[in-house]
């Protein structure tokens, strides 16, 4: 009986670490995409509303710049990052949606008044108004 | 004729004559959403409808003045926390997020008139209801199981609240080496790997007191649960736990022979629905369970009885026989009543678990479409998510289901193939999946509630 589990080991947190570029298939699609939206939001049970998060294990998503979104889902995806559930998760979504979310993300202000203040950033609205986009 | 007809046939119209100014003005108003509950789904309704759409009257009709999430609940049992910490405020969402709060009990809804009456007497109108009520316990199904045992003898601790105290003082004051009997409920329950997850704090508990023959015994009317592939290795590896003979087809022949067989097996036992670990009956005097597989006696029984959809949602018709709420799955509006949308627990939503995770994503996609909908525009194509984070009890080791979800004609179907972490994951990943499971608690109560 070995009690691999319960044995005393280094936590090896760093999971990422530098990874290569990946070419990228995905299509462009501005910040206002409603399919952004209605992807991103899936992660904000993680990662945080609009993808705002502190103090916390999970990766803040606000902000990101979309180049390095779409690099780590499709590393991800495709097992070359090493992940506990983001691989089956990254691989469920399509190249146009992880573009679509990069581009809702990098949008999102870092700060976090901003993020979750209804009033002072519209930009979440307008996603879902046709006639804005 | 609904009101969206009746303001067709008057923008048709030629003249305004004054009998229809009343109607009139009362269409330019902010359109008004009530919601009944103040759990994860109503919560995250509310909050997400305000970010998407400022200018809808929100309102939450909820009599508790504060929420216990009953997520991650299952360690105020074993101490790991206290009851206080699954405390959670409405404050943010009051004040950051402008949601109005009613703290009374529903009494009825008139679909007709589109009214929510509540016991304290008031009379909320809506365009669009939300009904988010959680579950109930069919207490009836076992026998000699009882709403008043439950708080005393027989408590579930299956919806937070005190019953998580009163279980906690029981199995402190467990005699040495114990047996402890654990039911879960049949599907679809709340939570699927949380009764196992549950057996391996209270087996983890026991160890650690020092209780080296003490028995876990979980009962079980299924064949398998939520994340068992994961937990059932982690309880061979951690408890020194004999996976049933008939759960053998979960694992390939090389990952079978992986698995230890122990001659001294550990506290837990699973006894499966094949095994006929289906419970009978309980007498809480005697402290025994009845179930298929024969009669035991215990020092703790923790029975959680088969659920159904929260009274309220029962009460007003919104439930059909399987005590489920039927909907349309891609924007959650009642299939018994118009206007009206059912989310989280009590509705049937396809592949989706009954679990808070799901409850958020289904909240998310309604509070879009709503915005849709109250636009008198077309419902959006949704895509919704779910992770149950679950620890196998030693509180470093943990593991999860991943999912994410998308419409398959009506219903919404599991779209990924890969869930769990995989037999061969290293010591790592079971120890950070235990690491995101804490952070989880904090990320995705703020998503809900702040």
């Amino acid at each position: 009986m070995t009690r691999r589990l319960i044995r005393g080991a280094t936590l090896a947190l760093a999971t990422g670490g530098a990874v290569a570029a990946l070419p990228l298939h995905a299509e462009t699609t501005t910040a206002t995409d409603p399919r952004g939206l209605m992807a991103a939001q899936t992660c904000a049970g993680c990662h945080g509303t609009k993808g705002y998060i502190e103090d916390s294990a999970y990766v803040p998503l606000a902000g990101m710049p979309r180049e390095r979104f779409i690099t780590a889902m499709e590393s991800f995806a495709d097992g070359s990052r090493p992940s506990t559930l983001m691989g089956p998760l990254a691989r469920a979504f399509t190249d146009e949606e992880i573009a679509a979310m990069a581009d809702y993300f990098e949008a999102q202000p870092k700060e976090r008044a901003r993020a979750i203040d209804p009033a002072s950033d519209q930009t979440t609205g307008q996603a879902l108004d046709p006639e804005e986009n | 004729m609904n009101r969206r007809d009746f303001l067709k046939i008057l923008g048709a119209g030629t003249a305004a004559t004054s009998s229809l100014a009343a109607p009139l003005a009362r269409a330019e108003r902010a359109p008004r959403v009530v919601i009944v509950g103040g759990g994860v789904g109503g919560a995250t309704t509310a909050k997400y409808l305000k970010l998407y759409a400022p200018h809808v009257n929100v309102t939450i009709i909820e009599p508790k003045r504060e929420y216990q999430r009953p997520y991650g609940s299952s360690e105020v049992i074993t101490g790991q926390i206290e009851l206080e910490d699954i405390v959670i405020s409405y404050d943010d969402l009051k004040t950051r997020h402008g949601i109005e709060f009613v703290h009374d009990t529903v009494e009825a809804i008139d679909f007709e008139a589109k009214q929510v009456r509540t016991a304290g007497g008031q009379r909320l109108g809506y365009d669009r209801l939300v009904v988010s009520p959680g579950v109930s316990f069919d207490f009836e199904a076992i026998d000699g199981l009882t709403a008043e045992l439950a708080e005393t003898r027989l408590p579930h601790a299956w919806d937070a609240g005190d019953q998580l105290l009163v279980l906690k003082e029981q199995l402190e004051s467990l005699p040495e080496n114990p047996t402890v009997v654990i039911g879960p409920p049949p599907n679809p329950y709340r939570c699927p790997p949380g009764p196992y997850e549950r057996a391996g704090l209270i087996a983890q508990w026991l160890l650690d007191r020092g209780d080296t023959q003490a028995r876990v015994v979980i009962l079980d009317p299924k064949n398998g649960f939520t994340t068992d592939y994961t937990m059932l290795h982690a309880w061979n590896d951690l408890y020194d736990f004999n996976i049933p003979e008939p759960a053998r087809s979960k694992y390939s022949d090389e990952e079978w022979a992986q698995l230890t067989v122990h001659d001294n097996p550990g506290p837990i036992e699973w006894v499966m629905g094949d095994m006929g670990g289906r419970i009978l009956s309980v007498d809480a005097e005697t402290m025994t369970v009845e179930a298929e597989a024969g009669t035991f006696q215990a020092d703790l029984i923790n029975i959680i009885p088969p659920l159904k959809a929260g009274r309220i949602a029962i009460d007003q018709d919104l439930a059909d026989d399987s005590g489920w709420c039927p909907v349309d799955q891609r924007t959650f509006e009642s299939t018994r009543h118009a206007d009206v949308h059912v989310i989280g627990d009590a509705c049937i939503a396809g592949a989706m678990p009954k679990s808070g995770y799901a409850a958020n994503s289904q909240a998310k996609v309604l509070a879009i479409q709503l915005k849709a909908l109250l636009a008198g525009n077309d419902p959006v194509e949704p895509v919704f998510q779910n992770t149950c984070y679950a620890l196998a009890g030693n509180t470093e080791v943990g593991m999860f289901v991943a999912d994410v979800f998308r419409m398959d004609g009506d219903t919404i179907a599991r779209v990924d193939e890969q869930r769990y972490l995989p037999f061969d994951a290293t010591e790592a990943e079971y120890r950070l999946a235990a690491l995101y499971q804490h952070n989880w608690m904090k990320a995705f109560t703020e998503d809900c509630f702040s």
